[in-house]
């Protein structure tokens, strides 16, 4: 199987959409990175002087009115249902300062969490395109077939065409990753905070990094099975499209309370260690009518992972079953 | 019962390169209609030479090729390949053949040589090996062009290039000309007669007759997927008793016979009593069912009736394969 996979590899590394793929990765790496640039930099002088006068206006405003506003917010607090945020979360007491007005300054511990979950995203819907064409392909082309002729082992053709998928992009994601955190730092060393990164924090971001990596090859893996499983790449992409629009947009946005059980919640809590998402909670008021609020829950780490190890067997062993059981025309 | 030239064998016989028994595969359509593509086909190929596997299209040839190489499960029976039962121990004989299942498909991008490349490592094969088979096929100048634009001849070369990879005991071509021009044809035909005359053994699927006839030492007919006669082409044909000789009559003007039309009556009349069948066409007769031809001047010389052409006509494998598949209901004709 080790010279299965190798052969494998060779083939992955040699195919076009593989090399078109991986460009495409890390051209939009360097876009991202040219974006945060955009975004850390400090504001310009006339930035600075159109927030200056924003903020006199606001501070004057504060100064006629800010006892009446804040009067009017503690009693619309008052009438929410619970459970609600903390009152110093929805209402302001204090006056405006200047801070609020400028572009606040990045700070690298802050932005870097988002970047690499940002890099996730893109890594592992590459690599499931990739690997769902690797595999796909060769069953649209017939290919297989004569694969197969020379290689009768099924579950060892099976085995290192998804090692193959899967070790072959775990190269991409280090270079992503290593792309997004060393220029991400070096710009926000520029122009940022880079203060305060400490050696935990480093930890954390390689931590964070190496579950992404992990993650990258099991996204081609599975797009393997799923290109197995469709025997075409656009059948496979497809599916995948229409689970994110259907299953995580629309589904997913209505059904708020299911969002532990879908895919992209426990992605964020094995990427991030631990995801917050909201929930709403809507139930009548004591003055007749119908109030809603919103509650901030925790997905665990624990629960993403388990989620994800579990999507990926059941996966692996229908691609396997399936492509064991198989008449191949 | 099929026919055969062959005498049976026994299980396990080193001198099969194939066997199968009672092999049965059943597709299930879209619309849940259950099909029989092979129906208890009986296949014996011997080791060496070239073996035409003959059938009208959809008889369950390329069915069966399959089943022998793994790529289709069979329902019923079993299947031998150099006394191994397959696909179980497919593995271990899988390094003695080679094959080509309908067109050749290779990944379409990659370069001859890559494909070839990549499938010699996934064997073992040395990469020396390639530029070897590349040569072999006539392939070795195109060898760094894409897959994608070959000719359906180049294409179907690299097949037979890839399966020469192993230097494989059997090769199995499954209608290996389907598609080329007369020049390709002829070049697979040669290609498979050298392979058979090294001493390897080479199943050809095919549903054109003279192709097969031309290189094939022995045949399998099939239709319906089952078995209608095996053996040698000459056992084959001439188990199809249809031996026949075309006779013409030349007795003199004024033969106390008649004239040439009543002279055939005749001898018709003659053949017929001695148990031959026989009919008129133009001129001449044909007369079925002799040992021998001279069985035939024999006895009209005994009648004073003198025969001045004695032709036998050879059955070709065509006449028979109609006949067969005629009797099976195959759209043949007799």
């Amino acid at each position: 199987m080790i010279r299965l996979s190798g052969v494998e590899l060779r083939r992955l590394v040699a195919r076009r959409l593989t090399l078109i793929g991986v460009a495409g990765v890390l051209l939009i790496t360097a876009i991202v990175l040219v974006a945060t640039w955009n975004n850390a930099r400090p504001e310009s002088e006339d930035q600075r002087r159109q927030a200056q006068a924003q903020y006199e206006i606001a501070a004057k405003d504060w100064e006629l009115h800010g006892a009446e506003y804040t009067k009017r917010c503690l009693e619309d607090y008052a009438t929410m249902p619970d459970p609600k945020d903390p009152v110093e979360v929805y209402c302001q007491t204090n006056g405006p300062s200047i801070d609020q007005f400028l572009k606040p300054r990045a700070v690298f511990a802050e932005v870097m969490p988002e970047q690499l979950l940002g890099g996730s995203y893109l890594l592992v819907f590459a690599a499931f395109l990739i690997g769902a064409s690797f595999v796909g392909a060769e069953f649209s082309s017939g290919s297989i077939g004569n694969w197969l002729t020379f290689e009768p082992r099924r579950m060892r053709v099976y085995g290192s065409k998804l090692l193959a998928a899967a070790i072959g992009m775990v190269p991409v994601a280090v270079v992503v990753y290593a792309m997004l955190l060393v220029g991400t730092f070096l710009i926000i060393d520029q122009v940022g905070i880079t203060a305060g990164t400490t050696g935990k924090v480093w930890g954390d971001l390689t931590a964070q990094a190496g579950r992404g990596v992990l993650v990258t090859a099991v996204g081609a893996a599975l797009g393997g099975v799923v290109g197995l499983l469709l025997r075409h790449t656009a059948a496979a992409i497809g599916v995948a499209m229409g689970y994110i629009v259907l299953v995580e947009g629309v589904f997913g946005g209505f059904l708020t309370k299911l969002q532990p059980w879908l895919v992209k919640l426990n992605f964020d809590a094995w990427i991030q260690h631990d995801a917050t998402y909201y929930i709403d909670n809507c139930q009548p008021t004591s003055d007749g009518g119908y109030g809603c609020s919103t509650i901030t829950k925790t997905l665990t780490f624990e629960h993403g992972a388990w989620y994800l190890a579990v999507v990926t067997v059941v996966l692996v062993a229908l691609g396997a079953f399936v492509f064991s059981s198989r008449d191949i025309s | 019962m099929p026919r055969s030239g062959e005498a049976s064998r026994g299980v396990g016989m080193p001198d099969l390169a194939i066997r199968t028994q009672a092999l049965r595969k059943t597709y299930r359509t879209r619309r849940g209609k259950r099909v029989v593509a092979v129906q208890g086909l009986d296949l014996e190929v011997p080791v060496g030479g070239v073996h035409g596997f003959l059938g009208p299209n959809g008889s369950g040839k390329t069915t069966s090729i399959r089943m022998l190489l793994g790529l289709v499960r069979a329902d019923a029976g079993t299947m031998m390949v150099f006394d191994q039962v397959v696909p179980e121990h497919l593995p271990d004989v899988v390094g003695r053949v080679g094959a080509i299942v309908e067109s050749p498909k290779f990944f379409p991008t990659f370069s001859g040589r890559k494909n070839l490349e990549l499938l010699a490592d996934a064997i073992g094969a040395p990469r020396g090996r390639v530029g070897e088979v590349l040569e072999e096929t006539s392939l070795g100048e195109r060898g760094k062009d894409k897959f994608k634009t070959y000719s359906l001849g180049m294409k179907q070369r690299l097949a037979i290039a890839a399966t020469l990879l192993k230097e494989p005991e059997l090769l199995i071509f499954d209608e290996p000309t389907n598609g080329l021009d007369p020049a390709g044809i002829r070049e697979i035909r040669e290609t498979m007669r050298g392979l058979g005359e090294q001493g390897r053994t080479v199943l050809v699927s095919s549903h054109i007759l003279a192709e097969v006839e031309q290189v094939a030492d022995t045949v399998s007919i099939i239709g319906h997927g089952r078995l209608l006669a095996s053996g040698t082409v000459a056992e084959v044909i001439g188990g199809s008793g249809r031996t026949t000789v075309k006779v013409a009559i030349d007795s003199p003007i004024d033969s106390p016979l008649g004239d040439p039309a009543a002279q055939r009556e005749a001898a018709t009349r003659i053949l017929a009593a001695a148990g031959l069948t026989v009919r008129a066409e133009g001129n001449y007769l044909f007369v079925d069912g002799a040992e021998h031809p001279a069985d035939v001047t024999r006895r009209l010389a005994q009648q004073e009736l003198y025969v001045s052409e004695l032709i036998p006509v050879r059955a070709d494998l065509e006449s028979v394969f109609l006949e067969l598949t005629a009797d099976e209901g195959l759209g043949g004709t007799r």
